[in-house]
């Protein structure tokens, strides 16, 4: 059976470590299209209906403030993943 | 929350519970003596506070475009945001003055009080219905 020196394993693990903080990253991409996608729709409900602007506004602020939260959960991932690994 | 249609009040008053609730986390350390965890979770609420702000001055100005620039302009500031959120647990991870996590829970304190929010109006709605129903 092969045996690795410890220099290898860390280096491996290091290794895995900092590529699981980069596919932890692609978890950011989404609510940037998501946010987007809902402004552009938030733009047209308020040419249809003036009125409801402010209700919308409180809406589009509430939702996009929770939405970012899974990006940042990405973020506070990856960077554990590179700091303490 | 759902009842407030003025975009100002409704940010005033998740700022408010968001400040009521992170008295018990800043106190609590504070009693403890844990002075890393208190400027982490008060520098995580400060950026978290003032990127919320940031965050209406943005929509703000996303209505007044077309669909299509009011799209691309979101979703770029998004990743502006993203790259600032990236800056201050970056530096609280680098910091020995500042706890990590605590920074990281203090970012995400508006979001757990505006789901909380949620949940206590739906909860106080679905009993209200029950209790239509039951009268």
């Amino acid at each position: 059976m092969v045996e690795f020196s410890p220099e290898v394993i860390d280096t491996v693990i290091r290794a895995a470590a900092l590529l699981g903080a980069g596919f932890a990253m692609i978890a950011g991409i989404g609510p940037g299209i998501g946010q987007g996608y809902a402004a552009g729709k938030a733009v047209e409900s308020v040419a249809r209906d003036p009125e409801a602007r402010g209700n919308i506004i409180t809406t589009m602020l509430l939702g996009q403030a929770v939405a970012e939260s899974t990006g940042i959960y990405s973020l506070v991932i990856a960077i554990v993943l590179i700091f303490t690994i | 929350m759902k009842d407030i249609n003025d975009p100002q009040k409704v940010q005033m008053k998740i700022l408010k519970m968001t400040y009521l609730f992170s008295l018990l986390p800043i106190v609590s350390s504070l009693l403890a003596g844990e002075y890393d965890i208190l400027f982490g979770f008060i520098f995580g609420l400060v950026i978290a506070t003032l990127l919320l702000r940031l965050k209406y001055n943005n929509i703000i100005r996303a209505l007044s475009m077309e669909e299509d620039s009011a799209e691309k302009f979101i979703r770029n500031r998004y990743f502006i945001e993203y790259a600032l959120y990236f800056a201050v647990l970056f530096s609280a991870a680098r910091n020995a003055n500042l706890d990590f996590l605590a920074a990281a829970v203090g970012l995400f304190m508006i979001k757990f009080v505006v789901i909380l929010w949620s949940v206590v109006d739906l909860l106080r709605d679905t009993f209200q219905s029950k209790f239509d129903e039951y009268k």
